[in-house]
């Protein structure tokens, strides 16, 4: 049998890590952040949904292999439902979810060279009973977790995640933002994001600010969006007398954000 | 419990039957030892009824809960949500009921969010007729015996259904109204008379409605010694319209009642 060296284990990891980088290079940014109603979680797609309900209070939404993002989907769905079933609904938190479940098992399945590895970077977005208790959990595909406030983002490089969080600190300085202020800080800065994974192939594209530009972004969120690209948006409403608080905002909803770039 | 092998079928109760040992957290059958001489403990809700109105239904219930020829508990909530259109008022075993509740709201709600589309309406009556006829073991045994009636507002036809049961799960659809628990049998004939001498309920409006459901409840609770009258507390009242389910305010209640 051959011998496995701690060498052999750094080119597995490191082939491992380009392969899902790879992997996750195209794929369409999300942004999640908190609005004076709750929480919103917001991408644009072709064809696949992209935006989920995971518990009463919890949603998700990633970038990845989607038979990677389902089974993570349905496994968090799982450990909710049997939590908030066998004790309550209030005992489900998304620390809990993704620190103790998810991110061992990911981390297990990443750590095994002669497994297939999770390529996912996900969003988990909880709305506490405060908005002081919301909380943002970003989970990636080797199991490593973070916590982000008020807002957060995956894209497929470390570098439009930048720069699409350097976006969004600006315009939420001002405070917490209504929904449609949201929405629409929301879907430019997935507009930032999309734009640079695009131009990455450009060999002098790299860490540059070329092209981030009102006009040159909004002209490519036109574009996308008259390539028949769908912005998808979900959100947790914090007063709502309705049974669920999640709900995917509808075509009409939208327009008031997506307007500005198919009017006209 | 992460299935990363298997995908999900979207069925609820397979999270538990996989780990037999949370299996008796499920409204199933429960073993109850046959113990001669054993008496009724369970605690037990009891007037529920359900009507149709000019648009969508509503529900009202007393709030008393009784074990034996105790009042056990005066201000019990028997009209519960399960989801956005549908609700359940519950009579019978309390202890059950809820817990049978509790059961379906986390099914329906659990094969949305895993299978990305709403259980149908059938799908959702049938998991309710299950969950009764899987308790007849324990009803035999006179104990955990529950019977609901459940309102729904279904969206694709605009207009309010009516279910109730019998102890085996049987389905029974009805035009108008339900009703059950104890107090129910002795306004039976009072249905009627509305029906034939002020028309049919789904013609009348929200407020005439509730007054004439808050009058059947206000004889139940003369009639049957389980059903609590409205003196102390209001009794529970809801209604489901295309926009969803909304709670009569107290105000609406007070007036309907003649205060």
């Amino acid at each position: 049998m051959p011998s496995y060296s701690p060498y052999d284990w750094n080119e597995s990891i490191q082939q491992r890590n380009e392969y899902i980088e790879d992997r996750l290079k195209d794929g369409s940014p999300v942004v999640a952040m908190t609005y004076d109603g709750g929480l919103l979680l917001l991408s644009a797609r072709q064809t696949q949904r992209k935006v989920y309900e995971i518990y009463d209070k919890l949603m998700f939404s990633a970038i990845g292999n989607q038979s990677d993002v389902e089974q993570i989907r349905v496994a968090a769905i799982d450990v909710a439902h049997a939590e908030g079933f066998q004790r309550s609904p209030d005992d489900v938190s998304v620390q809990r979810l993704v620190s103790f479940r998810l991110s061992p098992a990911i981390k297990k399945i990443y750590s095994d060279p002669f497994a297939q590895p999770v390529v996912l970077k996900g969003i988990f977005a909880e709305m506490g009973k405060t908005p002081d208790r919301d909380r943002l959990m970003l989970l990636s595909y080797d199991g490593e977790f973070s916590t982000a406030p008020d807002h957060a983002v995956v894209a497929g490089t470390a570098y439009a995640e930048d720069r699409m969080r350097e976006h969004l600190k600006s315009e939420t300085e001002s405070g917490t933002p209504t929904l449609a202020a949201g929405l629409r800080a929301a879907l430019y800065a997935w507009g930032v994001g999309m734009k640079h994974l695009e131009s990455e192939d450009r060999a002098d594209a790299d860490y540059s600010t070329d092209g981030e530009g009102p006009k040159d972004v909004s002209a490519f969120i036109k574009e996308h969006l008259g390539k028949g690209w769908i912005v998808e948006a979900g959100v947790l409403e914090r007063d709502t007398t309705r049974e669920s608080r999640f709900r995917l905002l509808s075509d009409s909803e939208l327009l008031e954000t997506t307007g500005q770039y198919t009017q006209g | 419990m992460l299935r990363f092998d298997t995908p999900g079928a979207g069925g609820f109760a397979d999270l538990f039957t996989e780990k037999p040992i949370n299996y008796d957290r499920l409204p199933m059958p429960t073993p109850i030892p046959n113990v001669p001489g054993t008496r009724v403990v369970d605690t037990h809700g009891t007037t529920v009824i359900a009507v149709k109105y000019k648009d969508g239904l509503i529900n009202v219930a007393d709030r008393r809960a009784t074990a034996g020829y105790t009042v056990m508990y005066d201000q019990a909530e028997k009209v519960l949500a399960l989801d956005d259109y549908t609700l359940i008022s519950i009579s019978g075993s309390f202890a059950k009921s809820v817990e049978v509740v509790r059961y379906l709201r986390h099914a329906f709600k659990y094969f949305e969010r895993s299978q990305l589309q709403p259980m149908s309406q059938d799908g959702k009556l049938m998991e309710l007729q299950r969950v009764i006829a899987n308790n007849v073991p324990a009803a035999l045994q006179g104990i955990g015996a529950f019977i609901p009636v459940l309102s729904t507002f279904d969206r694709d036809t605009n207009q309010g259904r009516i279910y109730f049961y019998d102890v085996l799960g049987g389905q029974f659809e009805t035009a108008e109204y339900g009703a059950a628990g104890s107090g129910s049998a002795p306004i039976k004939g009072a249905f009627e008379y509305i029906l034939k001498t002020k028309g049919p309920f789904r013609e009348m409006d929200r407020d005439t409605a509730l007054r004439e459901t808050l009058t059947l409840l206000d004889i139940a609770a003369d009639l049957d010694t389980a059903t609590g009258g409205s003196a102390k507390f209001l009794p529970a009242a809801k209604y489901i319209t295309a926009d969803g389910i909304r709670d009569f305010s107290e105000a609406e209640i007070k007036a309907a009642l003649g205060r």
